[in-house]
């Protein structure tokens, strides 16, 4: 295929894109003369482009739906519902001969008269109501290429007098250069009419300008070599870390790797319109076809998603829409009768949070019945009754997503096919993501997809166990729990054979890593050595993983196994640490899985009827609880990064300020307590890594006592809320404000030769 | 003739050279061949991590230009002891399902072989091991047995087993 031709299929997709859109919202704004123009001017230069490139069956498709529009544009038509869904089939038809060129480069045989026929018919039937003097402008819509040029300009931007003008003059020049091949006057036009609007100053185009189309395998070639750069980077940083000489370098060589990483992730990020345009098409499609009355609220559209990430969550997301329409929202009747607003709501919601990207498909229709499900469930032998008996509310509700799961009682051409949230699940679990479903009977849905932000690089904490290296994900991990052999052998506590550990009051399961992996049994007894408790959750299932060690924390580039090695489904990958080493990527939902925890029981009926935002509010009054020299303070838990062990000689001084230096990055310490003055050398000091907007900085502390909730102070008299301190557990406690912790100076502030000798080369 | 040696005999009746290269291995007291025309690199010294869980004849993965390959365990292949204390080789082989690596005890010279010095499997080979053997070169001191890198492939491994 030629460049030209594979630049008109890109720019007619998007065009073709655009009037979609813009199909859908004149449904709501009919009158939308802007919207109308656009959708005009989609259908136009296709028209015009196919004169170039001689696709007749194109042209001609193309032609009899800008007579339409034509008359649409000029107010002779309204847009009313039967002629958007002829605009819409229209926009099928080009689409579908449009995929035709792009796979075999020619248009096919495929016969568009009906069609054709079609939107002939939508403007008689106007043109015989019409009046007389519509009907002479229905006649120069037949000869569209020289009036329907002037007519896109003057409709599309009336306000702009500069345009005007020079759509008269356009009409003009046409009339008196009628040599000119009709298409390509036309085109030309066209492109005319863009560089003035450009000139023009509108934003949209200038920032078109300034882009470029880059092919998705580049860019995936250079999400690789960064991933390989990211490893070496980690290796160079490990192997010089004694070497002061190194030092600038390396430092250097981590902060351009870091942006370059985050660069090229950039590149690949789209925003989640992409497929959220599309939604609006197939809620108005579905919800004609099931005679429902939906009315679709988006936000969060600017969120961006890795390209491959947005490409693979397309079929679930639509799937799951398809399935709020068809089995959430209900028919207007019904709605009516329940006393509900006859036209339901389908709510999509997307944000980032943290280092995923929430997508939430919200109904208000329905909801689901648990005692429904799980009578289909039992029904279609997916489980059986005594084992749906013990099932938690929580857990039944996930029943839908086992494979051949269908609580429609009529199979309809949308769904109920025995094929869907299974394939929701699979697909959305496949790229690392998670599934939750929230329902209240009579009230609603929400489904709940949470993505990753990236795929290849994840945070992981490196933990030891049978002498070699395993990397848990930081999304799964709650805490850590270090335990001495002494405490091991008196607080782990046994069930017949099944190992608990009571964590702030609520038993927790335990899991032996080693024993899990040499498929050991094992017995009650410990082999008196200290031991490390990873709680972990996985889809709710709260777990302790019991590890001989822990490594540091690192960012690591997740590599494929074999499926050989996937077959063990322990492990979702593997990685390679900056010391060169290999570590496998433990899999916290799969280890779960085979030791049978379950979701906690303690979270049933109660915390599906918890409202979701206040589950948000606790979270945010949780603090964790330390003792400084005697004192009792609170850190904001979410601020708190990680919790490091470090002897006091490891701290190092930058003039005055205490400073922790670890993988080549300095953290500034926090002092307060004076902890690290009267500490002797040999000594242990706890740093607690929080996060402070953009930056990291350590507290150091002497103990670290517990995570709980606060509750908020109020001062006497006034009830005016009081910053700075909280209640916890019946104590007023200062919190440590991170703000506090001054700067430390910037390399780039500092003028060494080697920096500018780098930025020159 | 069973189907094991199908590669090599096809191979001869076509126009192929007649003189072919084969990268010679020792694992335990034997010597064996593959076709280094399936050899993408031979490194030394290799010290795969093992993986817990995994088949009895994977021998764990290794680190191979950005990639995680899983690599063969040549010695639990052919029902010998492992190798203690010494440093293995390794061979990166081009599958058909991918690269893997096979971790042997050494790798020797390349050596050119003859087409007729070449014989089948025959047909008193332990059945276990016959399928993994494509025949044999008649060396001057000593029989070069070839394995057949199709089917010491982890993944064609793990069907068989």
């Amino acid at each position: 295929m030629d460049e030209l031709t594979r630049e008109f299929l890109i720019e007619s997709q998007e065009g073709l894109d655009r009037m979609e859109r813009c199909l859908t919202d004149l449904e709501s704004r009919p009158e939308d003369t802007a919207l109308l123009a656009e959708i005009f001017r989609s259908v136009h230069t296709i028209k015009g482009t196919t004169g170039f490139l001689g696709f007749k069956r194109l042209e001609k498709l193309a032609h009899a739906g800008e007579n339409l529009l034509g008359l649409l544009r000029d107010g002779k038509l309204t847009a009313e519902q039967h002629i958007i869904t002829g605009l819409l089939s229209l926009l099928d038809g080009l689409r579908s001969i449009l995929r035709t060129v792009e796979s075999d480069g020619g248009e096919g045989e495929g016969n568009d008269a009906a069609l054709i026929a079609r939107l002939e018919e939508l403007q008689k039937v106007e043109v015989q109501k019409a009046d007389s003097r519509q009907d002479k402008l229905r006649q120069t819509a037949a000869t569209p290429d020289e009036a329907d040029d002037a007519s896109a300009l003057t409709s599309a931007k009336v306000q702009n007098p500069l345009l005007m003008m020079l759509a008269k003059e356009k009409a003009e020049a046409q009339k008196s250069a009628a040599i000119v091949p009709a298409a390509q006057s036309a085109s030309i036009a066209t492109i005319e009419a863009e560089k003035t609007v450009s000139m023009a100053g509108t934003a949209s185009s200038s920032a078109a300008e300034s882009t470029l189309r880059v092919d998705v395998a580049l860019l995936n070639q250079m999400m690789n070599l960064v991933g390989e750069l990211v490893l070496t980077r980690n290796q160079v940083l490990q192997a010089t870390a004694s070497d002061p000489k190194m030092t600038l370098l390396s430092r250097r060589l981590d902060m351009v790797t870091a942006d370059l990483r985050e660069s090229v992730m950039k590149a690949r990020m789209q925003p989640v319109s992409n497929i959220f345009s599309k939604m609006p098409r197939i809620v108005r499609d579905i919800s004609q076809l099931l005679g429902r009355k939906v009315r679709l609220e988006m936000d969060g559209q600017e969120t961006e998603l890795d390209k491959s990430l947005l490409e693979a969550i397309k079929d679930p997301l639509t799937h799951a829409v398809r399935n709020s329409l068809d089995h959430g929202i209900e028919p207007p009747a019904i709605r009516a009768a329940a006393g509900k607003n006859p036209e339901g709501t389908l709510k999509l919601r997307a944000a980032q949070e943290g280092s995923h990207v929430l997508i939430e498909v919200t109904d208000d229709g329905a909801g689901i019945a648990a005692d429904k499900v799980r009578a289909k469930a039992i029904e279609r032998g997916l489980i059986t009754a005594e084992a749906a008996a013990m099932l938690p509310e929580r857990e039944l509700l996930n029943l839908i997503f086992l494979p051949g799961f269908s609580t429609a009682a009529a199979i309809t051409s949308v769904s109920g096919r025995g094929v869907g949230m299974d394939v929701v699940k699979t697909n959305v679990e496949k790229i690392g993501g998670k599934v939750e479903i929230e329902s209240r009977v009579g009230k609603g849905t929400t489904l709940r997809l949470r993505i990753p932000l990236t795929l290849a690089i994840i945070p992981a904490l490196i933990v030891r166990s049978l002498e070699q290296s395993f990397a848990v994900p930081q999304g799964a991990l709650s805490e850590l729990v270090h335990l001495t052999a002494a405490q091991a052998a008196k607080d782990i506590e046994w069930m017949d054979d099944a190992p608990l550990y009571r964590l702030r009051g609520q038993l927790l399961p335990l899991i032996f890593l080693d024993r899990m992996l040499t498929a050991g049994k094992g017995g009650r007894e410990l082999e008196g050595r200290d031991i490390f408790v990873a709680v972990l959750d996985a889809d709710g299932r709260r777990y302790g993983l019991i590890i001989d060690g822990l490594a540091d924390p690192e960012e690591i580039v997740v590599k494929p196994l074999s499926a050989v090695l996937k077959d063990i489904g322990l492990y979702s990958g593997a990685t390679v640490l900056g010391n060169g080493d290999l570590a496998l990527i433990l899999d916290p939902g799969a280890i779960a899985a085979r030791a049978g925890v379950t979701a906690r029981a303690e979270e049933d009926a109660a915390a599906i009827d918890a409202d979701a935002l206040e589950a948000e509010e606790s979270h945010e009054n949780e603090f964790l609880l330390v003792e400084v020299a005697g004192r009792r303070a609170a850190v904001k838990l979410g601020d708190v990064l990680r919790i490091e062990q470090v002897p006091v000689s490891r701290i190092e001084y930058a003039g005055l300020r205490p400073v922790l230096h670890f993988d080549g990055q300095l953290l500034p310490v926090e002092d307060a307590g004076g902890l690290l003055a009267a500490a002797h050398d040999e000594m242990q000091v706890i740093i607690v890594v929080c996060r402070d907007a953009s930056r990291q900085v350590g507290v150091a502390v002497s103990n670290v006592l517990d995570v709980a909730a606060g509750s908020d102070l109020f001062e006497a008299g006034t009830s005016a809320p009081s910053a700075g301190v909280t209640l916890l557990k019946d104590r007023v406690t200062n919190i440590v404000y991170l703000g506090s912790v001054a700067e430390l100076p910037m390399i780039d502030q500092t003028t060494e030769p080697w920096h500018t000798a780098v930025e020159n080369a | 003739m069973s189907t094991a040696p199908r590669a090599i005999l096809t191979q001869s009746r076509d126009a192929v050279p007649e003189v072919v290269e084969v990268c010679s291995i020792r694992i335990g007291d034997g010597l064996y061949g593959l076709p280094i025309s399936h050899i993408l690199e031979i490194v030394g010294g290799a010290k795969p991590e093992t993986v817990p869980l995994a088949p009895d004849f994977v021998g764990g993965l290794v680190h191979y230009r950005g990639d995680v390959l899983t690599t063969v365990n040549a010695r639990k292949l052919l029902g010998l002891p492992p190798l203690e204390g010494k440093a293995s080789d390794l061979l990166v082989v081009e599958g058909t399902n991918g690269c893997f690596g096979l971790i042997v005890d050494s790798v020797r010279e390349v050596l050119k072989v003859s087409r007729e010095d070449f014989e089948p499997n025959p047909s008193t080979v332990h059945e276990r091991t016959k399928g993994l053997l494509a025949g044999a070169y008649k060396l001057k001191e000593k029989l070069m047995v070839m394995l057949d890198p199709q089917r010491i492939d982890p993944l064609e491994l793990a069907k068989a087993s």
